[in-house]
């Protein structure tokens, strides 16, 4: 690593099973954007490879074949190929990859080919090893698809046409989940709720009414009730939001 | 129990007593469901999580709720000195002597886990030492913290922020990735603490 820059972590796909002993998935917080940065380069999907929120610099000392997915970003290479989205390339001894700043999305995924903790991985995975077809990124919609959530009726009734209609602006973004802004989320009922357990995607709303969206790293339990939850195959969507970026929940 | 929905791939069963949340994670988990990706306890409640091929109109009714006895016993030496002993004493209008001796001398089951990988709710702790967590946190908490709060006992797996009342420490690691399951005190274990 030349420069660690922003938030970058090795990551794999993390280890599900483990909710009922304290700990969350963790690994990617975008597992498409991971799994296809590994496809690409041949990999099986959950080998390890790098997270980043840009200004990220590394260097090869071996030919390796990389591809980057997630996020879009400034990407410049010093002695060596570009470096596109979506496309694997293979980089000759020395070459440093740059990665600046993010453009659309919030994190960007480097895979190796081999991946990355040597120890995880065992071989390419021919199933999987086609996947070679440069691919042009999909914009990302602002539109997440939600579920009615486990505590929706400690609401008040406006409550679930405001989280459908309204715009909510990312205020922030973490592993642990995305912080959203907007119109407040009113409560009917105001006692304590006993903690319980939240699931990636959970949309919890503490006593502000500013909803948080939950990520790879969340907290297994939690003690704000849970108005909705973004569908699975929306969470990815979710985890590339940027702060300042305005998303639209629709009924699932 | 009570099924509320959480989305497509999950389902939140709500309890009347922490007894049957206990009796029901425990039956659930050891039916390894085909499809059932995690199965997670809390106070008055279980997550379900499945990977979408799983009916959970096909969830067991548990049958008691008496917890079952299959959890492991594990012993956690305890060095009875932890910054909080004498507020605790006052607090409860006991000696330290008898604060020690009502902890260490109860047997646990761990209820559920959560607020951090290891973290473990112990359910037992006498009624005289029922006080709720501090009026203010701490910002750092020793790992091996041998701590009460809100009813229930707990180990701090590693430093951290915390709110419960201190009362000693253990070298008993919480934690190691490496094994499996990689917590000391999973859900079902029955725990003792013993003064060293």
């Amino acid at each position: 690593m030349v420069s660690w820059g922003i938030a970058t972590t090795v990551v794999d796909a993390g280890r599900p099973g483990r909710a009922w002993l304290g700990a969350a998935r963790g690994g990617a917080v975008d597992v498409v954007s991971h799994a296809l940065a590994n496809r690409l380069v041949g990999n099986p999907v959950d080998a390890g490879g790098l997270e980043t929120s840009g200004g990220m610099s590394v260097q090869f000392d071996d030919p390796t074949m990389v591809a980057i997915t997630g996020a879009v970003a400034d990407v410049s290479v010093e002695h060596g190929p570009p470096v596109g989205w979506g496309s694997p390339v293979v980089l000759p001894p020395g070459a440093v990859i740059r990665i600046g700043r993010l453009y659309e999305g919030a994190r960007l995924y480097l895979s190796v080919r081999g991946g990355l903790d040597a120890a995880l991985v065992v071989g390419p995975d021919p199933s999987t090893a086609a996947a070679t077809q440069p691919a042009a990124r999909r914009p990302l919609r602002d539109s997440v698809r939600i579920w009615p959530g486990p505590r929706l009726d400690w609401f008040d009734g406006p409550a679930w046409s405001v989280l459908t209609s309204a715009s909510f602006t990312v205020a922030s973004t973490s592993r642990v989940g995305v912080r959203l802004s907007g119109p407040a989320l009113v409560r009917q009922r105001d006692e304590e709720l006993p903690s319980e357990g939240l699931v990636e995607g959970a949309v919890q709303v503490p006593p502000d009414g500013q909803p948080i969206v939950m990520l790879a790293d969340h907290p297994v339990t939690g003690g704000y009730p849970v108005i909705a939850v973004v569908d699975p195959d929306d969470v990815a969507r979710v985890a590339q939001a940027t702060p300042g970026e305005t998303l639209h929940f629709v009924r699932r | 129990m009570n099924v509320l929905p959480y989305g497509p791939r999950a389902v939140l069963v709500e309890f009347d007593s922490l007894d049957d949340v206990m009796a029901a994670s425990t039956s659930w988990r050891s039916a390894a469901l085909a499809g059932v990706v995690e199965v997670v306890p809390a106070a008055l409640t279980v997550l379900v999580v499945h990977d979408g091929s799983f009916d959970v109109e096909r969830l067991p009714l548990p049958e008691s709720s008496v917890p079952t006895e299959t959890g492991q016993s594990v012993t956690v030496p305890v060095r009875y000195d932890g910054i909080d002993l004498a507020d605790v004493a006052r607090a409860t209008d006991l000696s330290v002597a008898e604060v020690i001796d009502l902890h260490s001398s109860a047997l646990y089951t761990v209820a559920f886990c959560g607020f951090m990988p290891g973290f473990s709710y112990l359910a037992g702790l006498h009624r005289d030492l029922h006080l709720p967590r501090r009026a203010s946190p701490r910002t750092s908490v020793p790992e091996g913290s041998v701590a009460i709060a809100a009813g229930f006992s707990a180990v701090y797996p590693k430093l951290s922020p915390g709110g419960w009342h201190l009362l000693g420490r253990t070298d008993l690691a919480m934690w190691d990735d490496d094994r499996d399951p990689p917590a000391t005190l999973p859900p079902g274990t029955r725990v003792r603490f013993l003064p060293t």
